[in-house]
């Protein structure tokens, strides 16, 4: 039975032969402590790196490649997005922040907020 | 049932009322993973689910004002799932929207709702009334546990032909990917909110139910495009 060890954390969480989880939905459910804010690969919290086990994982799609950027062949990857498949050790900073800023906080400027008040601006209001 | 299931029981149960309608086996689903679809299929498909999936986050927002203001957790979920459904990065229908392009159907055919069958309608009302009308432990059962939880296993094989065989590119499917990963997380949160907040037998009793009505009412739905769409094209003429 394949084992997702969380190091960080001292957790490690079995899976059934033949099948494949996603990594942070084992870390959520098990409670194993990996960082997560938006879990759609957009704002990088739940970056984790790969001590063992890289060759167990789903290769990375559009997202995660463009979110990680160099940080992919550094060994580091989302768990949001990653599917595990065998034995696989993960490590992370517990107090890692997003890899974006405005990806989780509205308080930033992002497209939508400047789409927003531009429309917001562009209302009269003195009629 | 009169007795309080344990957390653990519960889960499993809640698992179990989903088997033997999971939309994934429906005819539309099978076709679509087999290969065996058109792009004018596809087309069909994305005028009716962008009336399901559309509204998602006014769902959310019904169950929201339901949820007590000392249940902080399940709060802070349905805000997140509405937040992320809308803002947090591209807005995911107007994914939905762009994956309809590519198809060869427009963004006006697919907002008008004149455009659904009758039983996405029935999906889209089924979705309404309960987030409106249910206690906000037995709605996140209905519509994230019966309903979202589902997405993953469904898209993971839907996904690969529209690569592979159809020759989509990776930015026109990103609805898809996007929803392989972000409702795992959104559908095994939605299971805690009802395992902690589902605190009684009649709670847990009327979850297992709704969640089973879900499921059905999923599967109906993605039965229902293959009768409407694909069934036609088979008829020999």
């Amino acid at each position: 039975m394949p084992t997702i060890t969380f190091a960080t954390s001292g957790f490690a969480v079995d899976f059934p032969d033949n099948d494949d989880v996603n990594m942070l939905r084992v870390s959520i459910r098990n409670e194993c402590g990996v960082p997560y804010r938006c879990a759609s690969g957009n704002c990088g919290t739940d970056r984790v790196f790969i001590e063992s086990g890289a060759e167990h994982l789903s290769a990375p799609r559009k997202r995660e490649r463009e979110r990680l950027g160099p940080l992919l062949e550094q060994g580091w990857r989302l768990a949001c997005q990653v599917y595990a498949a065998g034995d696989v050790t993960v490590s992370w900073d517990p107090e890692q922040r997003p890899l974006d800023e405005r990806a989780v906080d509205r308080s930033l400027p992002s497209a939508s907020a400047e789409r927003l008040q531009r429309r917001w601006l562009a209302v009269d209001d003195t009629e | 049932m009169t007795e309080l299931l344990s957390r653990d029981d519960f889960r499993a149960a809640l698992e179990q009322a989903i088997v033997g309608n999971e939309a994934k086996n429906a005819s539309f689903s099978l076709a679509w993973a087999n290969g065996d679809l058109s792009r004018e299929h596809f087309a069909r498909w994305a005028e009716n689910h962008y009336h399901y999936v559309g509204p998602f986050a006014d769902y959310l927002a019904y169950i929201y004002s339901n949820t007590p203001d000392n249940c902080t957790d399940a709060k802070d979920f349905l805000l997140q799932n509405m937040y992320e459904e809308e803002l947090s990065d591209v807005r995911h229908t107007d994914l939905l929207i762009r994956f309809a392009e590519a198809c060869g159907t427009t963004a006006e055919r697919v907002t008008d709702p004149r455009n659904m069958n009758a039983v996405t309608r029935g999906l889209q009302g089924w979705c309404y009334a309960v987030s409106m009308r249910e206690h906000f432990a037995v709605a996140t059962a209905a519509l994230v546990v019966g309903l979202e939880s589902q997405v993953p296993s469904i898209y993971r094989r839907q996904l690969p032909p529209l690569i592979e065989k159809y020759g989509f590119t990776e930015d026109e499917v990103e609805f898809f990917d996007l929803h392989i990963t972000s409702d795992e997380v959104h559908g095994e949160r939605g299971y805690q909110i009802v395992l902690d907040h589902a605190t009684t037998p009649e709670l847990q009793l009327r979850c297992l139910d709704i969640v089973r009505a879900g499921a059905q009412m999923r599967f109906s739905y993605t039965k229902a495009l293959y009768d409407t769409y694909v069934a036609p094209d088979l008829v020999p003429a």
